[in-house]
């Protein structure tokens, strides 16, 4: 997870992690969105030389990027295994029924550089920034103040709920309940609908609590926000190889 | 029904952030219609939402495999307009502590989780406009609201990944993908129509006033 005891001190010392969010989060979505606009083979390699080098100035090691890049990489896998059988016409190679067609294989060439090089800046990105500097970020470029507080409170109770949830199965397998069939279906709701209706007392008194606290008084002074000349560089410089990914797809 | 970075053209993943865009104005319209104060709905929002990621991860068995929950008719039918925010919320968190999903796609991903959760948060309304209040016809409505919502969200997914992916099939085969995609959600609506009418009997019997919250 990204939350603040998770970031290594490699991390928050590095390019990216001194990079102030409000502009890093901008910057860094703008070239994802110009990775995504890529669809000429040619521009695969300068594309993952880019996000190589976003990830070498996070300073993170190589081995978290590889366990981040698993979870996602089973889909990824399903399209290897699709791709180049089923997709185009231009046959390479036959075996029987099955056939290795050109399209494909061009196809998930293009799919599997694009979701590398997304993935190595997504992660530099939210590995070097701290939820609660990058909530702030997202309200800067304009996210509703409803989502943000909606994104703290869901990240305060995820894993105490897990936690909960864990719990209580736990104690439902003392009790000798097995989910080994489709007759476990009716026990697995009952344990969701008594997580809900836990969850919604707990709620209920986690706001009083928070309006008793100062929730939602507008009246408090904001912190200042001071950019530093390196952070309007960065920005730049982003913005640069984002719009030369984009002309340089629409130009060659 | 989670499509990751990379998968779909640019232009679909602009697209799905227009859409996210519209359909987050309308959520947001319609809670401050709904509550005096929005703020006061948003650590139950909150909770709940954590609550429903957390239930996803409860792993249905199916024999010989075990599949694992959506739940979007289930938030749609308990969040009501707060469904597509939580789930665009979720979703967010998911991306980027998991990398489930992705960043291009939030938009998309969104729409796919988001809008079949509207839908079934709007079947499970005709509950006031036939005034119901009895467990079985309850229960009737929360199964057609999740089943419509997890096999509306399949064909949505089916025919995204068939249609705004670099695959070069033809007519045929395309229709073909798409049918075999939906089809095999349907074992999956099933379970979670009949799961959600069980979660909706039972918080009728213990806190009905869970399933109010659309009502003020």
């Amino acid at each position: 997870m990204i939350a603040e005891a998770a970031l290594s001190s490699e991390a928050t010392g590095s390019l990216l992690g001194r990079w102030e969010a409000r502009f890093k989060l901008p910057g860094l979505l703008m070239l994802i969105f110009s990775f995504a606009f890529v669809r000429d083979l040619r521009l695969l390699l300068p594309l993952l030389i880019c996000a190589a080098l976003i990830y070498r100035f996070s300073g993170l090691p190589l081995g978290y990027l590889f366990s981040r890049l698993r979870l996602p990489g089973f889909f990824l896998l399903a399209m290897a295994v699709i791709l180049p059988f089923w997709s185009g016409q231009t046959e390479l190679w036959r075996f029987g029924p099955l056939a290795l067609r050109l399209e494909g294989l061009i196809g998930l060439l293009l799919i599997t550089a694009k979701f590398t090089a997304i993935l190595s800046v997504a992660v530099a990105l939210f590995a070097t920034t701290p939820l609660s500097q990058l909530t702030i970020a997202l309200r800067t470029i304009g996210m509703p103040w409803l989502l943000t507080d909606l994104l703290l409170f869901t990240h305060r109770y995820l894993f105490q709920l897990a936690g909960d949830l864990r719990r209580m199965r736990t104690a439902a397998r003392l009790r000798g309940f097995l989910a080994n069939s489709l007759s476990s279906l009716k026990p697995l709701a009952y344990i969701t609908g008594s997580m809900l209706v836990r969850s919604h007392d707990q709620a209920e008194r986690v706001f009083q609590a928070m309006t008793l606290r100062g929730y939602g008084n507008t009246s408090l002074p904001l912190p200042v926000f001071r950019p530093a000349l390196s952070d309007y560089l960065l920005l730049g410089a982003a913005m640069l190889l984002a719009a030369g990914f984009i002309l340089a797809q629409y130009m060659l | 029904m989670h499509i990751p970075d990379g998968i779909i053209s640019a232009s679909a993943a602009v697209s799905g952030y227009a859409a996210t865009g519209g359909l987050t104005w309308l959520s947001l319209r319609g809670i401050r219609k709904q509550y005096v104060n929005p703020r006061t709905g948003i650590p139950r929002a909150a909770l709940l939402t954590a609550a429903f990621f957390a239930a996803s991860l409860i792993h249905i068995p199916i024999p010989p495999v075990s599949v694992h929950l959506v739940l979007s008719g289930l938030m749609g039918v308990i969040l009501g307009w707060f469904a597509f925010p939580a789930i665009l919320v979720g979703l967010l968190l998911q991306a980027v502590m998991f990398q489930h999903g992705g960043l291009t796609t939030l938009g998309i991903n969104a729409c796919l989780m988001g809008l079949p959760a509207l839908l079934a948060y709007f079947i499970f309304r005709l509950r006031y406009v036939f005034g119901w209040e009895k467990p079985l016809p309850n229960a009737v409505l929360a199964f057609l609201a999740a089943f419509l919502a997890v096999a509306f969200g399949a064909l949505m997914a089916a025919l995204l990944i068939v249609h705004a992916t670099p695959a070069y099939m033809d007519a045929a085969a395309e229709r073909t993908a798409v049918m075999a995609l939906s089809l095999a959600y349907l074992p999956v609506a099933l379970i979670e129509g009949i799961f959600t009418a069980m979660v909706v009997i039972f918080l009728l019997k213990v806190q009905p006033d869970l399933l109010e919250g659309d009502r003020r």
